[in-house]
């Protein structure tokens, strides 16, 4: 079987290669990562004071379509980050470069398939920038629907082609991932290691293997609901239409279907690489490793039945409403079993504090934070008073921004040495951690007393009242700035240096498979499949 | 010892930053959010009662869960850093523990339920009512509409900023709102305000009935305990009794738009002599009307 | 670590085919949107000049791509590289696949039900208070539904049928009968191309619309892409049989033919499902 290995251009724009593709999706992640930032930049800025200020003078337009404009930002910064940042950053970079080299294989089930799964997401993300040039509602430019898009704004509410490319980038994006998720499902249960069972397989190809689950039976249900949002648009079907017979709430079940397991989707593979960067700083094996195994199992599972959790105020009736409280709440056990479980693989380790363990253990930190406030709003009493306003906002970025993207830094600081063999800046590095972290909690802590006060989300103006926190919050940003700045400079400078890692960059304590081949690896690894005792 | 000493005083320490939040509320105008507020507005029915003591609750719950989260993660931090312990132990399994951390969550939201359902079925339960309102959400203003006294109906549309910034059109503002009151009225926030102000009696079962012409729409008012969507093509229900006169303030809380933010819900409530005595000035009749009654 | 290859695995060859498809996809959607969208400008051009375009030319390079693609997997089937341990993951995959598919008949049978056992009575903004506390009914009222006893049943045959047919072609090949093979596949494939000219005529004979309502958008999406899918399995099936004509397929290998057997079966019980539901129950 001759193999050929392209070079220049053709090695990524053909490749069947996991850690090539790997690295484009980490890339892509990264630019797309970029401008959901600037875009969080641009709301906070708005936002920092009262009134209407920065919108029109960026973007050169009338008050009117400014506001417009805002709810543009808002739901395309919410898109970017969750659909073009974080899942390709996890799923796709990560779980592409680390699970073969973690499972023993040498490469995916189905390379080329893998390579589609990465080029569908520029032209995903294209059309949805695209989306942002073309018409909306009448007289204005782009989708300000919110990233959950609920009918009929998303129908009447935006006439104009914008809202046809954002679903299609939804489409593709969709795809995408389906394809991404068969290719993890098959090359874990068909390609591991001899010898390498299923109770021994490392945590992170367990999360990716989870969430690959949760990736193939949800995002079908998604594409259904925006192809029912493609046909009313354009094709005079009135699924969501009560002027024929439709329902607006049915939008909202198939997209929350989908939609709850999704926040699954993002958190579960940053559990996974806590996992590994608790154990290998810890010096000490994972405690309770099945536990943490069947913990994600079950927030899997219960995690595609707690989907109305988001729609207390629609009106539903009051048992559903008291089944998805408690269904809702279930999800806090598992949670906490993880939570516990890296507390102990820490107790009695000996702790060293790298730059990968100090954003794990923040990230533990802030991922408790923000889970306690979901268990707040699962409770519809509570929630009556805090759907809808910032609150809410609080509560995901504490488990997004906060979590899954401290996940992301985490994995990176840990892994870029596997990946370059290039050392990064430490004590560049550690200060990026203290900047980036009070920077983000300045953001979103301070959003909770906005909630509590009752200010609304996707709003581009409010009260003077709300205009201390809001300014705080927005000081938050300038400083997640810096941060930013400096991690592009610490991964700058990595990329600068000379390759001087060996095998295993951090000893003791850093035992799965990926540790045991060059920095970075050969081009294929595992030509002779390695024996797992 | 040590440990215990420090949570103590973290607790006094919040509790007097909430008392002092709170307190400042009380003080405040009421209806609306206070100044670097950080708690829940101040309660004028018994629902937003009910939601204040319960998210009270669940706020010292998660806060001892996250202040034994930190405390333990800051001990083992501590206790096991390299120097201190330089030979990590091998132990990964403690069957115990493991109930433990499973069984003390499990309790924990067994009560937060057992507190949470009742609390559910209060409010949802439309209770006897004594008058009702229809309102009707669209891009982007209320209509409000009384069933129960002639069916009149009013349109409240924002106080835009640009008449907080002319004295001159403030003024006419005022007096137009003044005029359709019946008594005087001043406007005070921006973006809260509206032209007209959804009047009701104090003191009085009312259930809202709500909907929508063209998309979502939310109508919240913080301060009575009520967030509910209008749907166009469906009728929500809700009720609520307010205890006190005054001005209440609630904004659209479901996404409908450009100009989401720009749809406020004021209400004025008054006492029951006044309401009839404005209810005759819009034209309409108070009778001794039974409860209202239309179905879903 | 080099050393030569010591696995099973395949290590598929660098291919052009994924990125040309992703700009076929992305060609066809842009050009998708302004083909529905022809008054709206994209950059100032407005959609008709050029919309249909787009979607054309985007959709013959997409055909030619996944042609092609599939050209070099069966190239690959036919060269060794499907070993044992391949096919098992094929296997996966293909499973995986169904299984994606029938979560996305899902989100239109919830549709349909939720149409159907909570019917709304139809209303405007305008009307909504005035229709209040009317009662609502399913189908709605003034829609006349189709007999399923009558072509719907009719289909059913013909696609319970196509099932066994395409077994007969399966165990054909198992016991290395070349001939039951084709003749197997020929019936299969006439029996879906005929179940997909009867879903024709009866569309052509709808007493309601696409528009409009919500029966007929439940209906006719929900039956529309399982008529898709009949004609994406019927066309599966027809490469298998040139396939067979090629000389492909032996007893112990011919995962392509099972893959599409197992499409087919899948195809047919969606079918049962909204014969049952859609047809019989909701008609
Ligand atoms: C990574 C993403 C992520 C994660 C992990 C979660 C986790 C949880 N979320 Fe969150 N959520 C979002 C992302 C996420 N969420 C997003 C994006 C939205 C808004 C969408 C939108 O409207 O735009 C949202 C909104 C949202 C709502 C709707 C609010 C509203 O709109 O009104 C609710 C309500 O129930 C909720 C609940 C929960 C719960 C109970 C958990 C639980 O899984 C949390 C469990 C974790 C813990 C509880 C902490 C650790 C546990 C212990 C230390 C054990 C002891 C604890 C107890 C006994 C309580 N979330
Ligand atoms: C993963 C998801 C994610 C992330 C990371 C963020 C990050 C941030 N978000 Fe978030 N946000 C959402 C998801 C996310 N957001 C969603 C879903 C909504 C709801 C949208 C809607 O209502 O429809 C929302 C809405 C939202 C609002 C409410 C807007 C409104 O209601 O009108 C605000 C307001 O302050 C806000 C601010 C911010 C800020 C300041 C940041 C950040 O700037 C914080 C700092 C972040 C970083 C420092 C990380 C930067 C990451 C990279 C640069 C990538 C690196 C990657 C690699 C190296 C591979 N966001
Ligand atoms: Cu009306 Cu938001
Ligand atoms: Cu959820």
């Amino acid at each position: 079987m001759a193999h050929a290995n392209p070079t220049g251009w053709k090695r990524w724009l053909f490749s069947t290669n996991h850690k090539d593709i790997g690295v484009m999706y980490i890339w892509f992640a990264f630019f797309a990562g970029m401008i959901g930032f600037a875009m969080s930049g641009l709301i906070r800025m708005e936002l920092m004071e009262p009134g209407i200020q920065i919108i029109p003078s960026v973007f050169g337009m009338d008050d009117a379509q400014a506001r417009h404009m805002f709810n543009v930002l808002t739901t395309g910064h919410g898109l970017i980050m969750v659909f073009f940042m974080v899942m390709p950053a996890l799923i796709g970079g990560f779980g592409n470069y680390f699970v073969p080299l973690m499972i023993g294989a040498p490469d995916m089930a189905f390379p080329r398939m893998n390579n589609i799964s990465f080029w569908m997401m520029p032209p995903a993300f294209i059309l949805l920038l695209l989306s942002t040039f073309v018409e909306g509602p009448s007289g204005m430019n782009g989708f300000g629907g919110g990233w959950t898009a609920y009918a009929p704004l998303s129908t009447v509410g935006h006439p104009g082609p914008s809202m046809d490319l954002a679903i299609f980038s939804l489409h593709v994006a969709g795809a995408s991932s389906i394809m991404g998720a068969i290719n993890y499902i098959t090359t874990i249960f068909n390609m591991r290691a001899p010898g390498m069972t299923i109770h021994k397989m490392p945590l992170f190809a367990w999360s990716i293997l989870i969430t690959a689950f949760l990736l193939v039976l949800s995002l079908p249900v998604l594409a259904g609901a925006i192809t029912m949002l493609l046909t009313d648009r354009n094709f005079g079907t009135t699924f969501f239409d009560p002027a024929g017979g439709g329902d607006p709430i049915l939008f909202q079940h198939l997209f929350w279907f989908f939609g709850h397991p999704e926040v699954y989707i993002m958190i579960l593979p940053a559990f996974g690489i806590i996992s590994h960067i608790v154990s290998t700083f810890s010096k000490k094996p994972i405690f309770g490793y099945l536990g943490m195994a069947y913990a994600m199992t079950a927030i899997g599972f219960i995690g595609f039945v707690v989907w109305a959790h988001h729609m207390y105020t629609v009106g539903l009736d009051v048992d559903t409403k008291a089944y998805f409280t408690a269904a809702t709440m279930v999800i806090a056990v598992p949670t906490g079993v993880k939570i516990f479980s890296w507390i102990a693989t820490m107790w009695g380790g000996s702790i060293r504090y790298t730059v990968p363990m100090m954003y794990a253990i923040a990230f533990i930190l802030l991922f408790t934070m923000g889970g306690v406030t979901g268990v707040v709003l699962s409770n519809p009493g509570a929630d009556v008073a805090l759907h809808d306003t910032y609150y809410v906002v609080a509560h995901f970025h504490y488990v997004l921004s906060l979590g899954a993207v401290f996940g992301i830094f985490a994995g990176l600081y840990y892994w870029i040495g596997k990946m370059t063999g290039k050392e990064y800046p430490n004590m560049l590095a550690k200060l990026q951690f203290w900047v980036t972290f009070i920077g983000v909690n300045m953001i979103f802590f301070p959003q909770h007393f906005l909630g509590l006060q009752g200010m609304p989300r996707r709003y581009v103006d409010y009260p003077e009242q709300f205009a201390y926190w809001n300014w705080v919050s927005s000081w938050g940003y300038l400083v997640t700035l810096v941060g930013v700045i400096l991690f592009i400079a610490v991964m700058g400078i990595t990329l600068a240096r000379k390759k001087t890692l060996g095998d295993n960059q951090w000893g003791e304590g850093a035992n799965t498979l990926e540790w045991t081949i060059s920095s970075p690896p050969p081009f294929h690894q595992f030509n002779e499949l390695p024996q797992i005792k | 010892m040590k440990v215990k000493g420090l949570i103590a005083r973290m607790v006094a320490g919040l509790t007097a930053l909430i008392a002092v939040a709170a307190g400042a509320t009380a003080q405040d105008r009421i209806g609306q959010p206070t100044d670097k507020g950080i708690w829940l507005q101040e309660a004028a029915s018994e629902q937003a009662q009910k939601i204040s003591d319960f998210n009270e609750l669940l706020f010292w719950i998660i806060l001892v869960i996250t202040i034994f989260v930190f405390i333990l993660m800051f001990y083992t931090m501590w206790r096991f850093r390299e120097k201190a312990n330089p030979v990590p132990s091998k132990v990964s399994h403690n069957t115990f523990i493991e109930i433990v951390w499973t069984v003390v969550p499990i309790i924990i939201l067994v009560v937060i339920g057992v507190i949470s359902l009742p609390l559910l079925y209060w409010q949802d339960q439309v209770p006897e009512t004594d008058m009702a309102i229809k309102v009707t959400g669209n891009q982007w203003n209320w209509t409000y509409s009384y069933p129960d006294h002639g069916d009149f109906e009013l349109t409240a549309n924002i106080v835009d900023n640009a008449t907080f910034d002319d004295p001159a059109k403030l003024a006419a503002a005022e007096a137009e709102l003044s005029s359709f009151l019946g008594w005087p009225a001043k406007m005070n926030t921006r973006l809260l305000d509206a032209d007209y102000r959804l009047v009701l009696p104090v003191n009085t079962k009312i259930k809202v009935q709500l909907t929508a012409t063209d998309v979502l729409h939310a109508w919240t008012v913080p301060a009575f305990g009520v967030k509910l969507d209008a749907v166009p093509g469906r009728l929500n229900e809700t009720w609520f009794e307010v205890n006190q006169t005054g001005i209440f303030y609630g904004q659209c809380s479901e996404l409908c738009g450009r100009d989401h933010a720009y749809m406020p819900i004021a209400v004025e409530v008054v006492s029951k002599e006044q309401f009839a005595r404005w209810v005759a000035l819009q034209g309409g009749t108070i009778a001794a009307a039974p409860a209202p009654t239309l179905g879903r | 670590m080099s050393g030569e290859v010591q696995h099973d695995y395949h290590l598929v060859n660098p291919s052009p085919w994924p990125a040309i498809g992703s700009l076929a996809i992305f060609v066809t959607l842009v050009g998708a949107v302004f083909t529905m969208k022809p008054d709206a400008l994209l950059f100032g051009i407005e959609g008709s000049s050029w919309g249909s375009w787009g979607f054309g030319l985007g959709f013959a390079l997409l055909i030619y791509t996944v042609f092609a693609w599939w050209k070099d997997v069966v190239k690959e089937a036919e060269t060794g590289d499907h070993t044992p341990v391949v096919g098992i993951g094929l296997r996966y995959g293909m499973i995986l696949f169904i299984a994606s598919e029938v979560m996305f008949f899902v989100a239109w049978f919830w549709a349909f039900f939720n149409a159907s056992l909570y019917p709304i009575v139809p209303t405007s903004g305008a009307t909504f208070w005035e229709v209040i506390g009317n009662d609502a009914v399913w189908p709605p009222v003034g829609i006349e539904t189709f007999d399923p006893w009558h072509l719907p049943f009719i289909n059913t045959l013909i696609l319970l049928l196509s099932g066994t047919t395409v077994t007969w072609a399966h165990h054909a090949i198992l016991h290395g009968d070349r001939d039951g093979l084709k003749k197997g596949l020929w019936l299969t494939v006439l029996l879906g191309a005929a179940f997909t000219m009867v879903q024709g005529y009866e569309y052509n004979h709808a007493a309601f619309g696409f528009s409009g309502s919500i029966y007929g958008a439940t209906f006719f999406m929900a039956t529309g892409f399982h008529g898709f899918h009949v004609l994406v399995g019927t066309i599966f099936l027809a490469v298998c049989l040139g396939r067979s004509y090629k000389g492909h397929f032996s007893p112990e290998r011919h995962f392509g033919l099972e893959a599409a057997a197992w499409y087919w079966h899948f195809v047919d019980v969606v079918w049962l499902f909204l014969f049952v539901a859609v047809y019989i129950w909701g008609g």
